[in-house]
C-alpha cells in the first residue's frame, strides 16, 4: 500500500519511516512537511494512506481533510491532541500517539483495509461544527441535493457537505448509487422495500425508514438497473 | 483566652465601678458619709457577681449563637429578673444593717430602684453582646482571609503553567529518532530535558527567582524545541547582567516563551523569529516576547485561557502591580508585553 508521512518534524518523519522497515505491505511514496505539501503529494501520488500528524504550520490536519475530494485512510499520529479526535465518532479512526511504540504501529497497520480495486470515491470527511466524521461510502444510504450542498444520510447522522449532489455522483460507483429524483441519490444496498404509488411511480423505502419518491421516468430506469 | 478573660474583668470593674462611683458620690453629696457607702460596696460586689453568673449561662448555654430575637427574649427576661434579684438584695441588706425597713417601706422607691437596676443590667447586657459579636465577626473575618489565602496558594497551583505536553511527547518523540542518528546529541537532549522537568517540579511554587535562573530553563526549552524546528527557529535574547539579577514569577518567562513557539513560530512554515528583551524602568521591570506570526482569531480559546491563567497568576504574586498584554506590535510580528515591579 502507498504511503505518505506527513509530519513537519523530520526527526518524526524518519522515526516513523525507520519503524515502516519492518511493514514490507507499506511502501512509502513520499513525505510531507505541511499540509500545503501533502495536499499537492496527494493529487500528484494517490496514496492509499496517510500518517497525518494533526498540529501542522499553516494547515492542520482537518483543514487538509476539508481539502481532499476522495479521502485515503488515515492514521493519525499525535504527540498529545488525542482531544481533537475526540471530534470523531468512538473507533472511527485509528490513531498513534508519538513517540510511537512498534506493537501500536502493526495494530494500526493490521486494520487497514486492503485498497478497494474501484476508482471510485471510498471515503468522505465530512466537518459539522464541533463534530466530523471520515464516513465511508458504503455506509451512505441517501444523498440528498440542497443547492451547492448535499446532506448526507448514514448512520443516525444527516450531515451537509460544500460538494454537489451531480459532483458527487460522478465519483459514486454507479452500480450502487442510483439518482431517484433530481434531489436524491439512494444507495441499493440500503433499499429495503419497493413499492408502486398511485402516479405509476415508485416509493423507495430505506432500511432507515427513510421513503424516497421516484417518477415514473425514473422508475424505469430503476427496474432497467436491477434486472440485469 | 486569656487576653479576652482579662479584657472582661476591666469592663466588668471600670464599668460596675462607675456605676457604684456616681451613686457613692451622689450618695455622700446628698446625705454626707453615710452607710449607704457600704450599700453601695455591696452594690458594686454582688453585681460583678450577678452578671459574672449570667455571662456563664450566656457561655454555657450558646445563647450568642442563638437567633438574635431569642437573644433578645432572654436577656430581657434575664435583665427584669437580675432586677428583681438586685433590688430585694438592696433591700434585705439595707434592713439587716439599719434593723427595719426604713425608706423602703415605700413601694415607689422600691419600684425605682428595681427600674434603675435593670436599666443597669440591660446596658451590661447590651454592651455584652456587642463586644462578643464584634469579636465573633472579627474571627470570622480573620478565618475568611485564612481561607482566602488558602484558596489563592491551590488556585495558583490550578493555574500553575504545567510543562506542555505536547512539547514533552513531542520532544521524546524527537530524541527516539535522535539515538539513531546522532547518539551524543541525544544525550545532551535528554540531560536538557531533564533539567527542564526539574526545574518545572522543584521549583518554589508561589515564589520568585532570579531572572538567570528562569532563563536557564527557558534556554534549554529552546535548545530542544530548535531541534524539533530546525532552521525554522531563530532566537534573540537581549537581557542586560542587571535584568537578569532581577526577581521573577517562576515559570514567567516560560509561559511566554512556549507561548510564543506555539503560537508563532509552530504555526508559521517559514523560518520564525523569536526575541526577548527586558529593560528596567524605575521601579518596574518590562519584558518584551516577540514571536513572527499573527494574532489567533478571538475564538481561539487556547491562547485566551493561558493569557487569563498568567494574568491570574500575575495578580495573586503581584496583586495590581503587574501587567500583561499581547499586542500584534507590527506586520506578521506579536508581542507580549509584561510589566512587573522590579524586585532585586
Amino acid at each position: 500500500m502507498k504511503a505518505l508521512i506527513v509530519d513537519d518534524e523530520r526527526l518524526a518523519r524518519q522515526e516513523l519511516r525507520r519503524l515502516l522497515l519492518a511493514h514490507s505491505e507499506i511502501e512509502i511514496c513520499g513525505e510531507a512537511r505541511s499540509g500545503e505539501e501533502a495536499l499537492a503529494c496527494i493529487r500528484r501520488q494517490a496514496p492509499e494512506v496517510l500518517f497525518l500528524d494533526i498540529q501542522m504550520p499553516g494547515m492542520t490536519a482537518f483543514d487538509l481533510l476539508e481539502k481532499l475530494e476522495d479521502v485515503p485512510q488515515i492514521i493519525f499520529t499525535t504527540a498529545f491532541d488525542i482531544y481533537a479526535l475526540r471530534a470523531f465518532e468512538a473507533g472511527a479512526i485509528d490513531y498513534l500517539v508519538k513517540p510511537v511504540a512498534p506493537n501500536h504501529l502493526a495494530a494500526a497497520i493490521s486494520r487497514l483495509r486492503p485498497p478497494a480495486s474501484a476508482s471510485s470515491l471510498q471515503r468522505v470527511f465530512v466537518k459539522e461544527s464541533d463534530r466530523c466524521w471520515l464516513v465511508q461510502t458504503t455506509d451512505i444510504y441517501l444523498l440528498e441535493s440542497e443547492g451547492n450542498y448535499t446532506r448526507l444520510y448514514f448512520g443516525n447522522e444527516r450531515a451537509l457537505i460544500p460538494r454537489s449532489l451531480s459532483a458527487l455522483e460522478n465519483r459514486l460507483d454507479s452500480s450502487v448509487f442510483f439518482r431517484a429524483s433530481r434531489r436524491h441519490l439512494i444507495n441499493l444496498r440500503w433499499v429495503a422495500a419497493v413499492e408502486p404509488d398511485v402516479a405509476g411511480g415508485l416509493v423507495i423505502k430505506l432500511k432507515p425508514g427513510i421513503d424516497v419518491e421516484m417518477s415514473r421516468r425514473r422508475a424505469a430506469l430503476f427496474r432497467q438497473a436491477l434486472s440485469f | 483566652m486569656k487576653r479576652t478573660g482579662k479584657f472582661y474583668w476591666l469592663c466588668q470593674i471600670c464599668g460596675w465601678g462607675a456605676y457604684t462611683v456616681v451613686g457613692i458620690s451622689s450618695s455622700v453629696l446628698e446625705h454626707g458619709w453615710t452607710r449607704d457607702v457600704w450599700g453601695y460596696t455591696f452594690f458594686f460586689l454582688y453585681n460583678i457577681g450577678l452578671t459574672h453568673l449570667l455571662r456563664g449561662i450566656i457561655k454555657h448555654r450558646h445563647w450568642a449563637s442563638l437567633p438574635l430575637p431569642q437573644v433578645l427574649l432572654r436577656l430581657g427576661v434575664a435583665s427584669v429578673a437580675i432586677g428583681v434579684i438586685q433590688a430585694a438584695l438592696v433591700v434585705g441588706i439595707y434592713t439587716a444593717l439599719e434593723g427595719s425597713l426604713g425608706v423602703w417601706r415605700d413601694w415607689h422607691a422600691v419600684a425605682f430602684l428595681w427600674t434603675g437596676v435593670t436599666i443597669a443590667t440591660t446596658v451590661w447586657n447590651i454592651l455584652y453582646l456587642a463586644i462578643v459579636s464584634l469579636r465573633h465577626s472579627r474571627e470570622a473575618r480573620r478565618q475568611q482571609n485564612q481561607m482566602q489565602i488558602a484558596l489563592g496558594n491551590a488556585e495558583l497551583r490550578a493555574l500553575e503553567a504545567q510543562l506542555n505536553p505536547h512539547f514533552l511527547f513531542n520532544c521524546l518523540n524527537s530524541i527516539r529518532g535522535m539515538i539513531v542518528e546522532d547518539a551524543a546529541h541525544a544525550q545532551d537532549m535528554v540531560t536538557k530535558l531533564a533539567n527542564i522537568l526539574r526545574y518545572t517540579l522543584q521549583r518554589d511554587r508561589n515564589h520568585t527567582v532570579p531572572i538567570e535562573t528562569e532563563l536557564e530553563a527557558v534556554s534549554d526549552y529552546l535548545a530542544l524545541e530548535a531541534v524539533r524546528f530546525e532552521d525554522r527557529l531563530r532566537i534573540h535574547i537581549d537581557l542586560t547582567e542587571e535584568v537578569r539579577r532581577l526577581e521573577i514569577q517562576a515559570m514567567l518567562l516560560q509561559t511566554l516563551v512556549e507561548n510564543a513557539i506555539n503560537h508563532g513560530v509552530e504555526q508559521s512554515p517559514e523560518s520564525g523569529l523569536l526575541s526577548i528583551r527586558g529593560v528596567r524602568e524605575g521601579e518596574r521591570l518590562r519584558i518584551e516576547v516577540e514571536n513572527t506570526g499573527t494574532l489567533q482569531n478571538p475564538e481561539s480559546r487556547s491562547t485566551q485561557i493561558g493569557l487569563a491563567n498568567a494574568r491570574e497568576r500575575l495578580r495573586i504574586l503581584y496583586a495590581e502591580r503587574a501587567t500583561l498584554d499581547l499586542l500584534a506590535s507590527q506586520p506578521g510580528r506579536v508581542t507580549a508585553t509584561l510589566l512587573i515591579p522590579a524586585i532585586q
